[in-house]
């Protein structure tokens, strides 16, 4: 099956500091590829420059066989790879209805009644229909993030970019927004998802990328990559959290 | 004639006199600040939303038609910003009509609510950029990221936040102009400090006439920020959000009221 998206020795450096290095890999559709790794290692990085929220300094990105950033109309693209952020960043203006409606009437020039009806659609599926009328300010972590998740799915994109959606969250409400995640793979949603969360990469991962220094040290299935890593790296990376975490 | 012989006696003669013509005054004052200020604000929202647009990638003549604009728009602000209003008028006014743009004779209120806008416009570029960069930037990439365009996620999201966070500097402006086009009296506009030392010289009671205009002044900016107050508030919006539906009944609804700490 073709791939949705297939980065090309991408690379990304700030002045004279490269952060990534000749990443390649594809996104086919249903694919929930958790990409893991220490702090600094590129990860964050990698997902903003997919959507060139930062611009990649070499390489290129195909969508749909097309290069993205030449042959699509940015915000097209913009709209088909959505994005949920570790801040949550919904509009503050608005309360969570509005936080839903304005990019499908602004980017997909959907009309308010038509779009407010999808909005509720989505804002169910993450149970937060029953806050449509509340601002942000007014809601909790795990709240704002499902509202966030309900926000990008409202622009039916066909892959959705998840930059350490809980690590900004209490303890308790991690498990919410997990939940929903969970429920999106299954539903068969594309998913790229930057995570601290190891036993749900284990859990909900179809493919599990290893990041390190600014390369993928190691792309496999997760139950190889968590029981059989293979590259020493991803064994001592893997030991160190594993400990922690379980 | 009577003649008043006390304080008082001199401010109510000069009320009863020149009470029509300070209340024309205050009218063409505060038509001027309020005229200036919208104005002014909306040449800043637009000098901003300019001066915010990312440099294209790429080569430099790519980037060379958005330079140079934003080299002019700095130059407007330095300009405007680095010199007097009261010299701003003389210079545009006697300046447009020597190259023949305003005729001698033709209303003065047009130019000096021109002069009022443009120039607080300048200021009003440097409060909103102040604004923008108040905004957390995450809410830029929010609506990049769902594929809005740079003015789309001006207007929609940036913008009205940044205006919200910039309230009290906007309501400062429109008070520095209600005072500030008093200047506008050396282009003879009939403001309120014109009419206050037009009635001051015919009587030589310049105390008396410009305590008068003092307090006129006064009401008027005061009663300003205040308005300028709720409407901030009014922004704010309400303090109380709906919950609708339960597990049992999908068309109840509940309100949740955050009490102001």
């Amino acid at each position: 099956m073709d791939s949705i998206l297939e980065i090309r020795h991408l690379e990304k450096s700030f002045g004279d500091h490269a952060v990534l290095r000749d990443i390649s890999f594809s996104v086919k559709k249903g694919d929930v590829i958790c990409i893991i790794g220490s702090s600094g290692s590129g990860k964050s990085t990698l997902l903003r420059c997919v959507n060139f929220l930062e611009e990649p300094t070499g390489g290129e990105i195909l969508y749909h066989g097309k290069n993205a950033e030449k042959e699509w109309k940015r915000t097209l693209y913009n709209s088909k790879v959505g994005m949920v952020f570790q801040s949550f960043n919904l509009f503050g203006n608005h309360n969570v209805l509005e936080n839903c409606v304005l990019g499908q009437m602004q980017v997909l020039k959907v009309k308010r009644v038509e779009a407010e009806e999808r909005a509720l659609t989505y804002l169910k599926r993450v149970g937060m229909d029953a806050y449509r009328a509340a601002r942000p300010a007014q809601l909790s972590g795990g709240q704002k993030q499902r509202v966030a998740i309900a926000r990008a799915l409202c622009m039916e994109p066909e892959v959705l970019l998840f930059d350490e959606p809980t690590s900004a969250l209490d303890p308790e409400m991690v498990g919410e927004v997990l939940y929903v995640m969970q429920d999106l793979a299954s539903a068969g949603m594309t998913m790229l998802i930057v995570t601290h969360e190891m036993s749900f990469a284990r859990d909900v991962a179809s493919r599990v990328l290893f990041m390190d220094g600014g390369v993928i040290v190691e792309d496999a299935p997760p139950q190889q990559l968590f029981s059989h890593p293979e590259q020493p790296r991803t064994q001592e990376f893997l030991k160190r959290v594993l400990a922690r975490q379980l | 004639m009577n003649v008043p012989t006390s304080f008082f006696g001199w401010v109510s003669f000069l009320l009863d006199r020149y009470g029509q013509l300070f209340l024309q005054g205050t009218g063409v004052t505060l038509l001027v600040a309020l005229s200036g200020t919208v104005l002014g604000f909306v040449i800043g929202l637009l000098v901003a939303i300019v001066r915010t647009i990312p440099l294209p990638k790429g080569p430099w003549y790519r980037q060379l038609p958005l330079r140079v604009v934003y080299f002019l728009l700095n130059v407007y602000i330095e300009v405007f910003r680095g010199t007097p209003m009261i010299v701003q008028s003389m210079v545009i006014y006697y300046g447009s009509m020597m190259i023949g743009l305003i005729k001698r004779g033709t209303p003065v209120l047009p130019a000096a609510i021109f002069i009022v806008s443009i120039n607080t416009g300048a200021y009003m570029a440097e409060i909103i950029r102040g604004g923008i960069i108040s905004v957390d930037k995450g809410q830029k990439e929010a609506a990049t990221a769902i594929g809005m365009t740079h003015w789309q996620a001006m207007t929609h999201v940036v913008l009205p936040q940044a205006v919200r966070n910039i309230m009290p500097s906007i309501g400062n402006e429109f008070v520095v102009n209600i005072k500030d086009s008093s200047v506008l009296n050396v282009i003879s506009l009939s403001e309120l400090y014109f009419t206050g030392k037009s009635a001051a010289g015919n009587y030589g009671r310049y105390f008396e006439s410009f305590f008068i205009i003092a307090c006129i002044y006064l009401v008027l900016t005061f009663t300003v920020t205040r308005i300028l107050r709720l409407v901030e508030r009014k922004m704010d919006g309400s303090k109380n959000y709906t919950i609708y539906g339960s597990q049992s009944d999908s068309h109840s609804s509940i309100t949740i009221s955050e009490e102001e700490a």
